[in-house]
């Protein structure tokens, strides 16, 4: 009953061994570069203050007698120690550039711009990598 | 005299037309309406305007007044009283006669005017003696003949020897263009060897011709015929071309001789020459009289643009142009008559800068150009492109105090705009029109309008540039506030 293996099959069967293992050893090493290279932001709001390292009062709209406007961000994973930015801009016009510091695995930073009447009118803040790529655009007014 | 041919050296094309076409409305009427009664009123409101024109110059205002109002009555008065003889100078002549052409019918020749009066008197057998005098003076041989003076005419003629006149029997003296003497008594001839036939007026005819140099023409009331007498000579004539020819010799002008024509030619020639002075001297006075200078805001007109290109703007959208020229033509210029136009056919993409020179304006006859302020003109051109940009709301006012926009969207987010590749280039957003908060309230939906600035700029989509935003309002929590 039992039959013996032909040379050409041992020399296919040893083959398709080889591919699999090579298969299997490649995928998780795949996943742990994703996890090493991708910074990927979580949350980003505009808010009234920073409390307890939470926004609070988050808004689309901001009255000039609150006196500031806080940009949080959070970032998970942040694959190593790095930067990113916080661009202001009123009306397409470059005001402020914050850059903030982001350590592993997970972080959390904030700017924040003092309010003048001048100040008045539709504001975004472009949240950028370490290579000045836009994350993310968060967009609000100030006004009265 | 410079002063002169300064003027006359300034006259262009354009104004030699001008001249010349209102001295030929002015000679038409002329040739159309000469020897009527209304072309002696309209020569009476010439001169009216005339009159009324150095009346305004002078200041006198009432009399001025006073002569407009007459000028404008009479005019209507030369339509209602001579609308019958207006008629008849329109309508009886065929359409190229009003506008070319000179009728010479109604200035017959004086032999003309004989012989057609003579054939007149042979058809009707009425007899007549015409005495048509040369170089001798006949005074001396003649009696009894009544002063007549009258002008030469056909009817006249025929009147003179109507058979009821009184004057009929006697002779005509016809001298030139006028009837001098009828009923004259013409020594009669002592030939014996005249015909049986001839009577007495043959014998008087025959009688003058044998003394004088003088031509006679005789009717005979029995036959008709028609004969002439000259230098003691009977000559029957055939014709009335015989005749004719005959007193044209006897005039001592040959056949082809059309003085008569070329006299009444230099008459219309004379008055032609006398228009066109007159009409130049109008002009001069109404175009080259005292030059007065106006101001004028011209806008301007840009033309032959690229159809592929977009004018995005321009540094002015209108010139301040300095004119001068006489008083009444200054006076009444308007905007509408200026144009100021640059051509955009040689424009390149982006900022395009030109100087306006006399080639970019264009004047009405009469009118020059003294200064254009300014004279520099930026012009922006650019190449229409489609861009995709994001819309941010515009808010404004105030929210009330115990409340928070927690959260705004708008539907779309993005859109579709056209517009010059250089204005795009430096726009990464479109706002929403103003949006005041001051009403907000509570959670809610706005339809609002983009603020396309610059106004060029085209949104792609439908729904008319409208965009919609969802926003959220919340309560402040307690203390907050």
């Amino acid at each position: 009953m039992i039959r013996l293996l032909k040379p050409h099959e041992i020399v296919a069967g040893c083959l398709l061994c080889l591919i699999l293992t090579a298969v299997s050893l490649e995928a998780p090493a795949q996943e742990n570069n994703g996890n090493q290279k991708h910074l990927a932001i979580t949350q980003a709001v505009m808010c009234e203050e920073i409390k307890e390292y939470e926004p609070h009062n988050q808004a689309a709209v901001f009255s000039i007698a609150a006196g500031k406007v806080y940009c949080f961000t959070s970032f998970n994973p942040v694959p190593r120690d790095m930067f990113v930015y916080h661009s202001w801009y009123r009306r397409d016009r470059l005001i402020t550039t914050r850059r903030l510091s982001l350590k592993t695995p997970e972080w959390s930073v904030f700017s924040t711009i003092q309010l003048r009447q001048a100040d008045k009118g539709p504001w975004r803040v472009e949240v950028k990598d370490h290579n000045g790529g836009v994350i993310k655009i968060i967009k609000f007014s100030i006004t009265d | 005299m410079s002063a002169i041919f300064t003027q006359l050296n300034s006259i262009g094309w354009r104004d030699i037309i001008d001249i010349l076409v209102v001295s030929y409305i002015l000679f038409r009427l002329y040739v159309l309406f000469r020897g009527t009664y209304v072309f002696r009123v309209i020569a009476g409101i010439g001169f009216l305007w005339v009159f009324q024109r150095l009346a305004a110059y002078l200041g006198l205002i009432v009399t001025s007044w006073a002569m407009q109002g007459i000028i404008a009555f009479a005019a209507i008065i030369i339509i209602i009283v001579f609308r019958n003889e207006i008629k008849n100078v329109l309508q009886a002549k065929d359409v190229g006669a009003i506008f070319w052409g000179v009728s010479h019918k109604a200035f017959l020749t004086p032999e003309e005017i004989i012989t057609s009066s003579v054939y007149a008197l042979a058809r009707k057998k009425i007899g007549a003696l015409m005495v048509l005098p040369a170089k001798d003076d006949f005074q001396e041989v003649i009696q009894g003949g009544i002063p007549w003076q009258g002008i030469l005419s056909k009817e006249m003629i025929l009147s003179v020897f109507w058979p009821d006149n009184p004057a009929h029997d006697g002779a005509a003296i016809i001298s030139g263009k006028r009837i001098g003497e009828v009923g004259a008594i013409l020594p009669l001839s002592r030939r014996s060897d005249l015909p049986s036939s001839y009577g007495t007026r043959h014998r008087a005819a025959l009688g003058l011709s044998e003394k004088t140099d003088a031509l006679v023409i005789i009717v005979s009331e029995e036959t008709g015929r028609v004969m002439i007498a000259k230098h003691g000579e009977i000559t029957e004539i055939r014709d009335n071309l015989a005749l004719q020819k005959s007193l044209r010799e006897h005039g001592g002008r040959t056949a082809d001789d059309q003085g008569a024509r070329r006299e009444e030619n230099l008459k219309l020639g004379f008055a032609a020459f006398i228009l066109i002075i007159c009409v130049t001297g109008i002009w001069f006075s109404f175009s080259r009289g005292l030059e007065t200078l106006a101001s004028l805001e011209v806008p301007i007109e840009y033309q032959n643009r690229d159809p592929g290109m977009e004018l995005l703007g321009s540094s002015l959208n209108a010139v301040k142009v300095h004119l001068s020229g006489a008083g009444p033509l200054m006076r009444s210029i308007t905007t509408d008559q200026v144009k100021v136009r640059i051509s955009l056919g040689k424009a390149a993409v982006g900022l395009n800068t030109f100087t306006l020179t006399q080639d970019n304006i264009s004047l009405p006859p009469g009118v020059t150009l003294k200064k254009v302020e300014p004279q520099v003109v930026d012009v922006t051109l650019d190449i229409p492109i489609k861009k995709e940009l994001p819309v941010q709301i515009d808010w404004i006012g105030k929210l009330a105090d115990h409340l928070i926009l927690e959260s705004a969207t708008l539907e779309p987010d993005i859109v579709s705009v056209i517009g010059g590749s250089r204005v795009l280039e430096k726009i990464n957003t479109i706002y929403t029109e103003k949006i005041s908060l001051d009403s907000i309230n509570k959670t809610g939906r706005l339809s609002v309008n983009l603020a396309l600035n610059p106004a060029s700029l085209k949104v792609v989509e439908a729904s008319n540039g409208k965009v919609v935003i969802v926003f959220t309002v919340k309560k402040r929590e307690a203390g907050d506030e």
